[in-house]
């Protein structure tokens, strides 16, 4: 990350609240925190996991249950997220005992496993409907002071992560995507780094599960739908994979775009489909990518019209 | 004579198939001793079972006395086996720096969560990679990512990887292997200036390189020792002439 990434972070940040509902700024962070830990899986490790729903929404009733059952938030959002790491440890034991396709299919049983249990048992989940009722404590009571909580979690999750990605855990996650067997044969146990790696984007995940329930007072059950954890990865995809802050730019776009669409038609989706379906195609490091070509070329071309004005001088 | 690397009756069945079979032999240490045969020899099958990649049916390993038979691969170069692969394997993407970073980061490890600390705790570990990219004459390009390398560079890269974790038994998977014949002979010139501080187990199907640095050929042939000797020893067999023109 260089200054000028911080500044349009902090910028972003800063404006965000007075540019858009309040809803949908915080909503935003949160998944800005779901896509960037999911980064590390996907873009870091190369590992696609097609169930991160599980761990969003799973701990999203964990903090759910406790809200209801009157006890502080100071105790819901650590419990909530450290059930989703102790949870990421026990399926991602198995999953990353294969590769690829079959990685990915595991991941996605695993994430209709969890959501069945939530649709059948009702007397805790609330099933169909959904938990509701929750209410936000009297700190985070006001829309301003509950956007300033999320946003200091949400720094504090940035940071701690942009730590992990730059320590030699993250070169050992890309000699992992770059090449597993190599990795091994320099004396790395690829598949316990893979775990780490899971556990890192399943634990962060869980974290923003957590205090998702805190915007709409609910857990709706979709939440934890494989539709979430599709929505996940198009968010990651769509912002960019080669870049830390890339998925951040693919939530903003994605909750703006889909919020904007879904008031004049009914059948966004589709447009968001087309939006997808070209990216993948023809920009496959996604808007982070474009952007930065964007930025590369208009450098050049100043330092061009400098040179040329140089040499006439 | 002392061995480093002792292997008793390995063999290795695919299902009916016998790829190796019942093959023993001593690596002493300080020495070059190469594996050679024709293809389909069970020469691959062989070094991958003694570096980890596949479980012998049979038999066992030994490096310095301790079993080491079935480990996985990743605790090899904590042991102090490195190897080097047959076909050019580095990671694409990264800088030199970075690939050799990695191998030497790997050994050098002090605790079990050095990998949480900063990178700038780790100021051996940059003078380590330095030292070795600039022996294997890889300096001028040490911040570019290896796709962006020559054949030969990318595979002196791949050399120096396996340098990195600080081994004294290298196993070395025909090093010279789609090289151009000045790559070959730079590459034999690095493996002799190796063996003056490795120990070095080399896969080859190339004789005349083979004869020219070994100390002790083993040759195989359908997965069975045929002979055993110093390079002239070898040269005079009728059973390795008979093997390598097809009349074994």
């Amino acid at each position: 990350m260089n200054k000028y990434t911080i500044i349009c972070l902090i910028i972003f940040i800063l404006l965000g609240p007075f540019l858009l509902p309040n809803a949908t700024i915080t909503e935003m962070l949160i998944f800005g925190i779901v896509a960037i830990s999911t980064n590390i899986m996907l873009g870091y490790t190369g590992m696609l996991s097609f169930g991160q729903a599980l761990f969003f929404g799973t701990s999203a009733y964990i903090s759910g249950l406790i809200l209801l059952a009157g006890f502080p938030i100071f105790l819901a959002i650590p419990i909530a997220t450290l059930g989703s790491f102790l949870i990421s440890l026990f399926v991602g034991y198995f999953c990353v005992k294969r590769e690829g396709l079959y990685f990915i299919c595991l991941t996605f049983a695993f994430n209709q496993m969890f959501y069945f249990i939530a649709y059948v048992w009702t007397e805790v989940t609330g099933g169909e409907d959904g938990l509701v009722g929750i209410t936000r404590p009297e700190f985070i009571d006001t829309q301003f002071s509950f956007y300033v909580f999320i946003s200091i979690l949400f720094l504090t999750s940035l940071y701690l992560m942009y730590k992990i990605i730059t320590s030699p855990l993250g070169l050992i996650f890309k000699l992992i995507r770059e090449n597993p067997s190599r990795a091994e044969a320099i004396g790395y146990n690829v598949r316990f780094f893979k775990l780490v790696s899971f556990s890192i984007a399943s634990t962060f995940t869980g974290l923003a599960g957590s205090l998702y329930v805190l915007i709409h007072s609910m857990v709706p059950i979709d939440q934890i739908h494989w539709l979430k954890s599709g929505d996940i990865i198009f968010m990651t995809l769509f912002g960019g994979v080669g870049n830390f802050l890339g998925p951040l730019i693919g939530v903003v776009g994605y909750i703006w775009l889909s919020d904007t669409f879904s008031i004049i038609w009914a059948r966004w989706p589709l447009i968001m489909g087309v939006i997808f379906a070209i990216i993948v195609l023809y920009f496959r490091g996604g808007v982070s990518e474009l952007l930065e070509n964007l930025v590369k070329k208009s450098q050049s071309y100043f330092k061009k019209n400098k040179d040329e004005k140089y040499i006439k001088n | 004579m002392k061995n480093i690397l002792k292997i008793n009756n390995l063999s290795k069945n695919f299902g009916n198939v016998s790829a190796v079979n019942n093959v023993n032999l001593e690596v002493e240490v300080g020495s070059i001793h190469s594996v050679i045969g024709p293809n389909g020899a069970g020469k691959s099958t062989f070094f991958n079972m003694i570096s980890g990649v596949l479980p012998p049916s049979s038999g066992k390993v030994y490096y310095k006395n301790n079993d080491i038979t079935g480990f996985e691969s990743y605790k090899l170069p904590h042991m102090g086996i490195a190897k080097c692969f047959q076909i050019t394997n580095v990671f694409p993407k990264l800088s030199v720096r970075e690939n050799v970073w990695s191998s030497v980061f790997s050994c050098a490890q002090k605790s079990k969560f050095d990998f949480l600390k900063p990178l700038s705790n780790f100021k051996y570990v940059a003078e380590e990679t330095e030292k070795i990219i600039s022996d294997v004459g890889l300096s001028h390009k040490i911040n570019d990512k290896a796709e962006e390398l020559s054949h030969g560079q990318q595979r002196m890269l791949e050399m120096a990887i396996t340098l990195g974790a600080k081994p004294e038994l290298l196993l070395l998977d025909e090093p010279t292997q789609g090289l151009a014949p000045e790559a070959t002979l730079e590459m034999t010139k690095l493996i002799q200036k190796l063996s003056k501080k490795y120990t070095i187990l080399l896969i080859e199907h190339k004789m005349h390189i083979v004869m020219e640095i070994s100390k002790v050929i083993t040759v195989l042939n359908f997965g069975e020792v045929i002979d055993e000797g110093t390079p002239s020893e070898v040269k005079e067999s009728k059973k390795v002439q008979d093997a390598y023109l097809g009349r074994g």
